[in-house]
């Protein structure tokens, strides 16, 4: 008996048998070894509501072999379904790869979703190993699909094109309010119940809007943009360019003369409940940057004695505090940053231009009315449609916890605000 | 001796630490919610207290486990609960290695991989598991480092998108949530056991049952911090995101840039993760072995092995129910073997004084 299971004396050959066995498996290719040049990866999709159902269009990377260099063609493919796992089952089908989200970098929510429940629509990516959270989310001007069918001057991915917009270094200048899945789920599941996602809209490139003062950002309209068919309508997959030397691939621009556009991401969209509540416009976003984002350097155009300057704040800090005091919440806005001058509607003085980080008291002051204006036309906002994206209600949740439930229904109508602003010069 | 008392410390470190950070996290997240390191607290100090008792009772004697049950109750009986370990030691290796299973499928791979991808573990399991307490004691000087380096990225990559704040507001969840959570996830405490088994194969030197307790601490340190900025990162959504350590350096600014760099501290990591669950599948074979009183541990590996891969094959559709069962039943378990047992052994060491 002892003898039957001495294996010892087999170990060798066992352990030959398994290596050989595992080795078949390796080279039989049942490790599911994937051929990159064989597969498309998706970096972005859009997402459109028709009716009941959703249209998922994504932007996939197709590397393609290539003896120079890097070769990656992009096109658009489009399914659609009653949940978004649908509409990429259906991709799937059409591109033969297994459609986890993991290399999907951009998700634009069409503007026609505004109706449904946000977290409806997105529910899909939450769910277990779908994708990781840190994609970025926006809603879109028009349709995602027309957006994402867009050919952009700066990237021949449309997607990283947008991505630029939303990308770490505008978010520090506060020129958007970028955000994630993982921003928005936190928001939208806290006590405040409320989330926010820049708003991408498109202009004609080379264009500007007229009058503004370094605030509108914006250019002419698309002719056609945000309400032609996409490329990739109806199942079809359009091509939309190639990078590595190879040409255009009969790009399909949502716009009528298949001309680049331009992206630009200055508005904020904000959500209550999942809900649609409205945008907010250039400023407000500004503000509400001011308080949700580290920023670095943020450009504020103001009068300061009759004279237009555009102020460069640095050492930006804004804080929001909010403590109940006889069962009124009371919110103080705490500003301060530190500001230079970027330029001024005067004529330039060689000789004084080392002087521009003493900044005159008239134009510290008109920096500061500035900021308080827009601070308050943002808190008017959250005040109108009681939608509390500045998160208040939850800092009031952890750290006043016995206060949170005598104030937190009737928030913002009896809220009081205090606002401290203090713009000092750089010397 | 066949094992030193660095070597169990550096097991109380690196194993510990290293058996807890796949769905433990997430479980604890869903069942107390901001407040699950209170819940994990319970379960460290518990388990703490113990370490402490039965290293402490090494520093009185110089027997085996085994040795002081027989001692006190006989050789029959000594077997009996030494088979009920096994079976224990077994049992506590299934859970892990589904979640094994689930971590390298859904982690390492973009494809849908088939079981087959996993399988081979068992090639390894069957080798390590006939090794004795020497190389235990060796695996584990090799794993400290490695661990120590791994975990120490994971930390600095998740530090910049923590939100300390999401661990707010203090011991607000409703104390039986607290409570329930700890003895949901009790089951990823057997850590007491494995000393259980060491005793009397090391030889017990002055202060080493603070050493070993203030390892075991470490240990729990470590996975505590991780709990905190697991948290911190996800808020609301953590009960969401399955295999917490490759969930938490992904906001770090440079893998948006360069890739998923952290992939290789992970796939570092898994070897420790591999060890640490590989060590109850040894003990299982050595509880098995003083049981049966049959020495071939080739044989025995092959058995163990043979019924884990059994299960694992049979059962992978069912990581669901399986994952139920244990979160719902096992404290049962946890209690008797990690917390009663050990108590007993004292009783066993005065009756034998």
């Amino acid at each position: 008996m002892k003898n039957f299971f001495n294996i010892n004396k087999f170990a060798v050959i066992i352990y030959w048998v398994i290596f050989l066995a595992l080795a078949g498996m390796f080279f039989t290719n049942d490790f599911g070894l994937v051929d990159i040049h064989k597969t498309s990866i998706i970096t972005a999709i859009g997402i459109d509501s028709e009716g009941e159902e959703v249209k998922v269009t994504a932007e996939i990377a197709m590397p393609q072999p290539s003896q120079s260099g890097e070769n990656i063609r992009y096109a658009q493919v489009q399914g659609s379904g009653l949940t978004i796992a649908d509409a990429l089952n259906e991709i799937n089908s059409k591109t033969g790869f297994y459609t986890k989200l993991q290399f999907c970098r951009l998700i634009l929510i069409g503007e026609n979703c505004r109706d449904n429940q946000l977290f409806r629509v997105l529910g899909c990516l939450y769910r277990k190993n779908y994708s990781e959270l840190t994609a970025l989310v926006a809603m879109c001007e028009g349709k995602a699909a027309d957006m994402l069918a867009n050919k952009s001057q700066v990237s021949d991915m449309t997607s990283e094109a947008i991505r630029k917009i939303l990308s770490d270094e505008i978010e520090k200048s506060g020129n958007a309010n970028t955000a994630n899945l993982k921003d928005i789920a936190l928001a939208e599941f806290s006590h405040s119940r409320s989330c926010f996602m820049p708003y991408v809209q498109i202009t004609k490139p080379g264009t500007s809007e007229e009058g503004g003062n370094g605030d509108n950002v914006g250019g002419d309209p698309v002719e056609g943009g945000g309400s032609g068919e996409s490329g990739g309508q109806g199942g079809g997959s359009g091509g939309q360019g190639q990078s590595g030397g190879q040409g255009g691939q009969g790009g399909q621009g949502s716009n009528q003369q298949g001309q680049s556009v331009e992206f630009t991401a200055r508005k904020t969209v904000y959500f209550s409940n999942g809900l649609y509540k409205g945008i907010l416009d250039e400023q407000q976003s500004f503000a509400l940057a001011m308080f949700k984002s580290k920023i670095r350097l943020a450009v504020l155009p103001c009068e300061g004695g009759d004279i237009h300057h555009t102020i460069g704040l640095r050492n930006v800090e804004g804080d929001i505090g909010v403590k109940v005091e006889n069962g009124v919440p009371k919110i103080s806005f705490s500003f301060s940053a530190t500001a230079q001058i970027q330029g001024a509607r005067v004529k330039v003085d060689p000789s004084t231009t080392n002087k521009d980080d003493n900044v005159d008291d008239k134009v510290l002051r008109g920096a500061e009315e500035e900021l308080k204006k827009r601070f308050e036309s943002l808190f008017s906002v959250c005040k109108e449609s009681n939608c509390d994206i500045l998160g208040l209600k939850e800092y009031l949740y952890k750290h006043d916890y016995n206060n949170y439930g005598l104030v937190e229904k009737d928030f913002y109508s009896v809220a009081e605000t205090e606002c401290k602003i203090n713009v000092r010069s750089v010397h | 001796m066949k094992i030193s008392s660095r070597q169990i410390c550096f097991i109380m470190i690196a194993y510990t630490a290293a058996t807890k950070l796949l769905m433990y996290p997430t479980l604890l997240s869903m069942a107390s919610g901001n407040d699950l390191l209170f819940s994990a607290l319970i379960d460290f100090f518990i388990g703490t207290a113990v370490i402490w008792s039965i290293s402490f009772l090494c520093s009185r004697m110089d027997k085996t486990f085994f040795e002081l049950i027989k001692g006190t109750l006989g050789e029959v009986t000594a077997r009996i609960v030494f088979g009920f370990f096994a079976a224990f030691f077994l049992l506590s290796t299934l859970l892990p290695i589904f979640e094994q299973v689930g971590y390298i499928h859904n982690i390492f791979y973009d494809t849908v991989p088939s079981l087959g991808v996993f399988l081979p573990f068992f090639v390894f399991t069957v080798y390590a598991a006939t090794k004795k307490f020497t190389n235990i004691g060796r695996c584990a000087d090799i794993c400290l480092p490695i661990f120590a380096v791994s975990i120490l990225f994971i930390f600095i990559t998740a530090f910049s998108d923590v939100q300390w704040d999401n661990l707010m507001p203090i011991l607000k969840t409703p104390a039986l949530d607290i409570f329930r959570g700890a003895a949901n996830t009790a089951y990823a405490f057997v850590e007491p056991c494995w000393l259980l088994m060491f005793m009397g194969h090391f030889k017990y030197k002055k202060g080493d049952a603070a050493k070993i307790t203030l390892s075991y601490a470490l240990g729990a340190a470590t996975v505590l911090l991780f709990l905190a900025m697991f948290y911190g990162i996800y808020g609301a959504v953590a009960p969401s995101r399955t295999y917490a350590i490759a969930r938490t350096s992904l906001f770090f600014p440079a893998i948006e840039v360069i890739g998923r760099m952290d992939l290789l501290v992970l796939f570092v990591l898994e070897i420790v993760m591999l060890f640490a669950l590989v060590l109850n599948i040894q003990l299982a074979v050595y509880a098995l072995v003083k049981c049966t009183g049959y020495e071939n541990r080739m044989f025995l590996s092959f058995l163990v092995n043979g019924a884990l891969l059994a299960i694992t094959i049979f059962c992978n559709s069912f990581y669901n129910n399986i994952n139920e069962l244990f979160y719902n039943w096992m404290w049962i378990m946890y209690i008797v073997f990690v917390v009663a047992l050990p108590v007993i052994a004292w009783l066993f060491k005065r009756r034998t004084a």
